[in-house]
């Protein structure tokens, strides 16, 4: 028992209540949990926010208004749910086999660097180019996981700390491309690449949303179709739970883990073609990529792997991003937005664990009146694989 | 001559890799000191963030005068973040993973907001060099490893020999390693897990701290945005090059280091290459840093795997596992 485990449970033997360790989470209760930690991590934020003088209330009701109060809203939140999503989505199914991709800004990143060099130096119909620039950008997100995913798999090399490093090499990649070898010598302002001359399709009835926000809805759908119907998905179900009785399972773990981090990466780099097709972001700088592959990170810790739960995360955490922006304009600076996602992750990750407790009322336990029982049976489960 | 310039380029090269990569060393020390005990934190990044800006703070808005207390505070601060993440992870067996990143975006998102109004300020409260006198003036050999500030030899000299001495030779370096390796055998022999735990995870992240007051009180020496620019995060690769083990942590820095510093020195003298401009080979150099760390990790993994012989460079078996006595 730890120290505040022993504090927690003295406070609670003063009242009628005790902690009991649930034999089973469901699914469930544990995303129900993780969101209760966000919750509860926002109205921390709210409170101190309030105790720093700045009133949380009309914060919330500016960002509200910012979004849903008019269309501008709504597509802004659209537009920055997409990279969004897409990341996200590749942080999710790493962590259906515990594995954890850090870098998809990076790869991201990639991805857009190489549609750009596609859409520059090709001529064609737009289609054409589109497609092209989609197919480069999905393998550029692919190759770019590629060393860390072979290390991964075949070395046992941490993922997390060589997926990160290579954010700064993109990161670096990218500036060079806009202030060196892409570079467009008319634009006067911001330092650029040049910009494609195609984008994709607009959606009905929006000025600036295209028909990339579809995609990230089709590749959950995929996704959640392969690890609900295939061999496959199962197959890495069962690594993500015990990567060594899946290999006595005659599971080929280590290619299996190979193939995931490489279909990450290109999830994240095509995320990166879709951002860049947009009407306006035609171009690449240094500030391409507001860091959205933490924010995918945050929407994958949020739904604990379900892909539907990334896609509402996802529009949830966009819409929180672009209220941040508007805010910007209002005395809030992005660097609070940034803080206030290490609370919420926090949040999310006191509210996986707290998800396996619960409270029980002492008289009803008494009644059963088997408590020893009730740890063998526990301790048999835990000992169990 | 020729050899003379290789000499001299090598010395100033190493000269100026020493302070730069100090603050990695800290880092990765502290670092290094949370995970022999099982607690992987990801929040370097962060906790440099907010050491430095502590500092900075204690020196342009409370008046502190002494680097030394500048940096004791930052120390402090960045013990009370290492300490909420510490309850977080060890007595509340949170995510380790998940924490330790909202530890990394939290630390630069609150020393973001704190250094706002301080940008670019320059900081007058610096550290002094070290000299040690006449006779040893004026030879570059000697000042590329001499005349550097006091926290460069406590980092690169004082910090491994004592950690090495804890860890591998007495008896409490033996039980915490034994935390990190086999938690559930130290609780048996009466070793507080979760109490050495927090302890050590806490002090790991005052010397990360103390990393980022360097950096404002000697390196840079004043507060910009995103002040630690990735070296939060190569000092946890410098930990994973060293195999947990001090003394390498110093050869992992140095490599890092002696990489900026080329950047640093090409981009001043205009370096180009036949093939490749000035402009354009100073945006290919500030990669690699990051390339040969990537490179530095796959190292011990690869020499292990290619079946050379190597002392043990695994990682402590408990690392990141949270220990829970009901759940033996």
């Amino acid at each position: 028992m730890t120290p505040l485990g022993s504090i927690a449970s003295a406070v609670l033997r003063a009242t009628p209540w005790r902690l009991e360790r649930r034999l089973e989470v469901e699914a469930r209760r544990a995303a129900l949990s993780r969101i209760g930690g966000a919750v509860g991590a926002m109205v921390l934020v709210g409170i101190l926010l309030l105790l720093t003088g700045r009133n949380a209330f009309w914060i919330f009701w500016q960002a509200l208004d910012a979004i849903f109060g008019r269309q501008r809203g709504i597509e802004g939140a659209a537009l920055r749910a997409i990279p969004i999503l897409m990341t996200a989505l590749g942080v999710a199914l790493s962590l259906r086999m515990k594995v954890w991709n850090i870098g998809s800004d990076g790869q991201f990143l990639m991805g857009a660097l190489a549609a750009v060099g596609v859409g520059i130096h090709m001529d064609g119909p737009g289609w054409l180019v589109l497609i092209l620039m989609a197919v480069a950008a999905t393998l550029a997100g692919a190759v770019w996981i590629l060393v860390p995913a072979l290390a991964r798999a075949y070395w046992d090399v941490n993922e997390i700390i060589t997926t990160l490093l290579l954010n700064f090499v993109a990161l670096q990649l990218v500036t060079w491309s806009a202030l060196g070898f892409w570079r467009d010598k008319e634009a006067a302002v911001i330092q650029s690449t040049r910009e494609v001359s195609h984008t994709l399709p607009g959606l009905p009835g929006a000025n600036s949303v295209t028909i990339a926000l579809l995609v990230p809805l089709v590749i959950a759908a995929a996704l959640w179709w392969v690890f609900r119907s295939t061999t496959i998905g199962y197959e890495i179900d069962t690594i993500g739970g015990n990567p060594r009785a899946a290999g006595f399972a005659g599971i080929a773990v280590r290619r299996r883990i190979l193939v995931v981090m490489l279909f990450t990466g290109a999830i994240a780099g095509l995320g990166g073609m879709l951002q860049l097709s947009a009407p306006g972001a035609q171009a690449m700088n240094a500030g391409f990529s507001a860091q959205f592959g933490l924010s995918g990170f945050i929407v994958a810790a949020l739904a604990g792997a379900s892909f539907w739960g990334v896609i509402g995360g996802g529009l949830f955490i966009a819409s929180m991003f672009y209220a941040g922006i508007v805010l910007q304009t209002k005395g809030l600076s992005v660097y609070i937005i940034f803080a206030i996602y290490g609370v919420i992750l926090t949040g999310i990750a006191l509210g996986e664990i707290a998800a396996r407790y619960r409270v029980v009322r002492r008289d009803a336990d008494e009644a059963a009146s088997h408590p020893g029982a009730a740890v063998g049976t526990e301790a048999s489960r835990e000992a169990g694989p | 001559m020729i050899l003379a310039i290789i000499e001299n380029a090598f010395l100033s090269l190493i000269g100026s890799a020493i302070p730069a990569s100090a603050v990695v060393m800290l880092a990765a020390t502290g670092a290094m000191l949370g995970e022999r005990v099982g607690v992987l934190n990801l929040g370097q990044e962060g906790l440099i963030g907010i050491g430095a800006v502590y500092s900075v703070i204690a020196v342009l808005s409370w008046g502190v005068e002494s680097p030394w207390l500048a940096m004791l505070i930052g120390m402090i601060a960045a013990a009370v973040a290492g300490l909420i993440f510490a309850v977080c992870v060890v007595a509340f067996r949170a995510s380790q993973v998940l924490v330790g990143l909202a530890l990394a975006l939290g630390g630069i998102g609150l020393s973001n907001q704190l250094g706002t109004n301080r940008n670019g300020t320059p900081i007058q409260t610096l550290f002094r060099e070290v000299n040690p006198g006449g006779i040893l003036d004026n030879h570059d050999a000697v000042s590329a490893f001499l005349f550097h500030d006091p926290v460069v030899y406590i980092a690169y000299i004082g910090l491994p020999v004592v950690l090495w001495f804890v860890l591998f030779r007495t008896r409490h370096g033996m039980n915490m390693r034994a935390v990190g390796e086999n938690p559930a055998a130290a609780d048996a022999v009466g070793v507080s897990v979760t109490g050495w735990r927090i302890f050590y995870s806490v002090l790991g992240a005052a010397l990360t701290g103390a990393g980022g007051a360097y950096m404002v009180l000697s390196f840079t020496p004043t507060w910009s945005p995103d002040i630690a620019r990735g070296r939060g995060w190569v000092a946890l690769a410098v930990v994973i090059f060293a195999g947990w083990r001090p003394g390498w942590a110093v050869a992992g820095a140095l490599l890092y280091g002696s990489m900026i510093s080329l950047d640093t020195t090409a981009q001043a003298r205009g370096w180009g290459l036949p093939f490749m401009g000035a402009s354009d080979l100073s945006f290919f150099l500030s990669m690699l840093p990051y390339v040969v760390t990537l490179v530095a990790i796959l190292i011990p993994a690869g020499a292990v795997k290619l079946g050379r012989r190597v002392r043990s460079t695994a990682a402590p078996a408990a690392l990141a596992i949270p220990y829970s006595r009901e759940e033996r």
